[in-house]
């Protein structure tokens, strides 16, 4: 008989497998597996929010934060740590680093107390100055919270509440740091980590009933307004959720976009609370652009005008910068007149105009106010 | 089949593998065959299969176990599908995680097949490409991962057998990207590749006609082709007949009341979204009837808001209908321009409605 390669591989997976394999039985070989898989995953025992270990190294290498030292050491050459601010920092994954060592690692309960922290005593307080480097620091220590919650297996309410206040932070800094200078914040990694921290939630939505559910399936579909894949997954959940205010009102929203049609979307957007304008305000300058195309298109007469005033109106913008708007897309406006033509308009890319111009303009005192309930979600 | 023993069931498999029987080897392999009712058979082991995959890249120059690799490989993916669902009965496991393992394994034997360029076209392994694309297609739709079939569609594209595969196979391979085309908007497209698919289905595979059908009828409806009553009766698909007679009469309250009653079934084929595409069609063929009603090329736009009011078309104001109907202009489907001074619709004296299968 010839050996082929096949045969010989039959033969050769045939050892160990007999009677010893038929004796133990499925459920029983299950439960050995599960109990293993068990004993391989940490359970942190750090009870502060930044273990010893690291807080005794960076202290001595002067690497605390401002917000972590003992106030009045700040200018000393070595400044003292603060026990009760020092927050674990983010570090990379390396080889040969032991990231899980239990000492170091903290368990869910403290996970949560020190997002709070981050949040009510950094984020919010009127005493960081300026916000940027709030937005630094709390951005890095959120993202070693999740680094813990990672290398644990975290899930559950805990877990949930976690990045409910990360997505929370994430979605206001975008807003309140709109067109900063690229060093002091970056939306396409804000981006990154905020679509990270949203898929991770709406996953571990799926089991079990969570309170604040239909909030954050509303902002993750405004946040991802015009995805295709935001939409189904909306469409695809319980109708108890989906009928719930918030989830309609951002489908609405959506509808509108898919519709094209930014007369009704800039309206709708009127409708919405604070955290959900944050969510969705990157739309909405190209929103107004779109109404400007179509018009340009739709209107384009020689001889007809359209009142500036009423355009204004329609874009939600102050005259003088809807008349800037105008300019930069090539919409020829005069003190009281549009008239649109549908060869004059052009598509430059962000142009002059930033999307920062359009916001709410509110000044540092009432933004320090408003983010401590905002991030939390009392608002 | 029932009665043999374990040895004389190998002693059938090596007799094929000798002879190079790569159908009948396949057979005895699948776990579609009745052999696998045999009890006395049962100590094959998945790590078989894998040993297979790995040795059959080691056929230098020739192909006749291909048919065993598809055997093998249908086996995965359906192994893959059942164990998802245990999983997930269970409450364990990430969605999509078997599957994603079974496309890694198909991956392989696609790479080990594509890239077969010593072998004469005959004894290509090339000839596999096809059959493996559409398992892994079937995959990434399941798990939702379009993007991972572009390079699939390119490699396909760029071979010359594209069009020498059996009919079958290109039936199912155009349906999917028919499918991906649909995803991006590319209407056009997938016209041409559903369509393609729906007319070389063999007539005695109803239920795939019916699938095929399922999509080509919303990309056809958005190009202006409605269905007959008679073709959606032949094959069940009934739920497109409200829909259909919404879009042709501009009936807009009746489109979304079709839109709502078989939202279900919409949205688990995933055309939900596509049909809500044609509202603006549905717009457009509303706004037709009131031009023809009025006999002039000046229509009031108060016109037009009567007449989304009778749609019971709820809050919607003369901006909202001037941006409805600026749309329109922009994307052709109205020849002609919006006068807010005189709040009118001055439109083309000539073909001012142009034909919808004419509009991109």
């Amino acid at each position: 008989m010839n050996e082929t390669a096949m045969s010989v591989g039959w033969h050769q997976s045939r050892r160990g497998r007999g009677h010893r394999h038929k004796e133990q039985g499925r459920a029983n070989r299950e439960q050995v597996v599960e109990q293993k898989a068990e004993d391989s995953v940490p359970h942190g025992t750090c009870m502060t929010m930044c273990p010893a270990y690291e807080l005794r190294q960076r202290e001595a290498q002067n690497r605390l934060h401002r917000f972590e030292m003992v106030a009045g050491t700040e200018r000393d050459r070595l400044p003292s740590a603060d026990v009760s601010r020092a927050v674990k920092e983010y570090s990379r994954p390396a080889a040969g680093k032991d990231s899980t060592r239990a000492s170091d690692l903290r368990p869910p309960s403290v996970l949560l107390k020190t997002v709070c922290h981050l949040v009510d005593e950094i984020a919010a307080s009127s005493t960081s100055q300026p916000w940027t480097e709030v937005y630094s620091f709390v951005f890095d220590r959120l993202r070693s919270v999740r680094q813990d919650m990672i290398i644990q297996r975290v899930s559950g309410p805990d877990c949930v509440a976690v990045l409910e206040k990360s997505v929370r932070f994430l979605l206001y800094a975008s807003y309140r740091l709109c067109g900063q200078q690229l060093q002091y914040f970056d939306p396409r990694i804000n981006d990154t980590h905020l679509q990270e921290c949203l898929s991770w939630l709406l996953e571990s939505y799926r089991d079990g009933k969570h309170q604040h559910q239909e909030e954050f399936q509303a902002l993750s579909l405004l946040y991802n307004l015009g995805s295709s894949q935001a939409n189904t997954h909306v469409l695809e959940l319980p109708e108890r959720i989906r009928s719930s205010p918030a989830v309609q009102l951002a489908l609405a929203v959506s509808r509108a976009h898919m519709e094209r049609n930014p007369v009704r979307l800039l309206r709708l957007a009127q409708r919405l609370d604070f955290i959900q304008v944050c969510a969705v305000h990157r739309h909405l300058l190209p929103c107004r652009t779109d109404l400007l195309l179509l018009y340009s298109h739709g209107h384009s007469s020689r001889n007809c005008r359209y009142p500036l005033q009423r355009l204004a109106r329609l874009l939600f913008l102050k005259d003088a910068l809807a008349v800037q708007l105008c300019q930069v897309c090539g919409v020829n406006v005069t003190e009281e007149w549009v008239n649109f033509s549908k060869s004059s308009f052009t598509d430059t890319p962000s142009g002059d105009l930033q999307c920062r111009r359009m916001h709410e303009p509110l000044d540092d005192e009432r933004w320090n106010c408003s983010a401590g309930s905002v991030i939390h979600g009392c608002v | 089949m029932a009665h043999i023993t374990l040895n004389q069931y190998l002693q059938q498999v090596l007799e094929a593998i000798d002879s190079r029987d790569g159908a009948f080897c396949a057979e005895m392999l699948s776990f579609k065959h009745p052999h696998v009712a045999n009890p006395r058979l049962q100590l094959s082991s998945p790590e078989e299969k894998s040993m297979h995959l790995h040795s059959f890249q080691a056929h230098k120059e020739e192909n006749w176990a291909l048919p065993i690799m598809f055997a093998a490989t249908l086996d995965l993916r359906i192994f893959a599908n059942n164990a998802e669902q245990q999983l997930q009965s269970k409450g364990k496991g990430k969605v999509g995680d078997m599957l994603e393992k079974a496309a890694e394994q198909l991956m392989s034997c696609f790479r080990v097949c594509a890239s077969d360029n010593r072998a004469g076209i005959d004894d290509s392994k090339k000839w596999g490409m096809l059959f493996l694309i559409n398992q892994l297609f079937k995959i990434y739709f399941k798990i939702n991962k379009l993007h991972l079939c572009k390079p699939l569609i390119r490699a396909i594209d760029s071979s010359n057998l594209k069009d020498d595969y059996s009919t079958a196979q290109r039936v199912t391979y155009k349906y999917y990207v028919g499918r991906k085309a649909m995803f991006d908007s590319d209407f056009k497209q997938a016209e041409e590749y559903l369509a393609f698919s729906f007319t070389h289905c063999h007539r005695s595979c109803q239920r795939n006609k019916r699938l095929i059908l399922i999509y080509l009828l919303p990309v056809k409806m958005l190009l202006g082709h409605m269905p007959t009553h008679q073709l959606l009766k032949k094959y069940d698909l009934m739920q497109f007949a409200d829909v259909t007679k919404a879009v042709s009469e501009g009936n807009l309250l009746l489109l979304n009341e079709a839109l709502v009653k078989h939202e279900t079934f919409f949205i688990r084929c995933g055309i939900f979204l596509i049909l809500e595409k044609l509202k603006i069609i549905t717009y457009r063929n509303l706004f037709k009837k009131v031009y023809h009603l009025l006999k002039t090329h000046q229509l009031p736009l108060d016109a037009f808001l009567v007449a989304l009011k009778m749609m019971k078309v709820e809050d919607v104001d003369i901006d909202e209908v001037q941006c409805i109907l600026a749309n329109l202009i922009y994307m052709g489907h109205i020849k002609g321009y919006i006068s807010h001074q005189h709040q009118k619709l001055v439109v083309s004296k000539q073909n001012p409605f142009p034909p919808l299968s004419s509009v991109s």
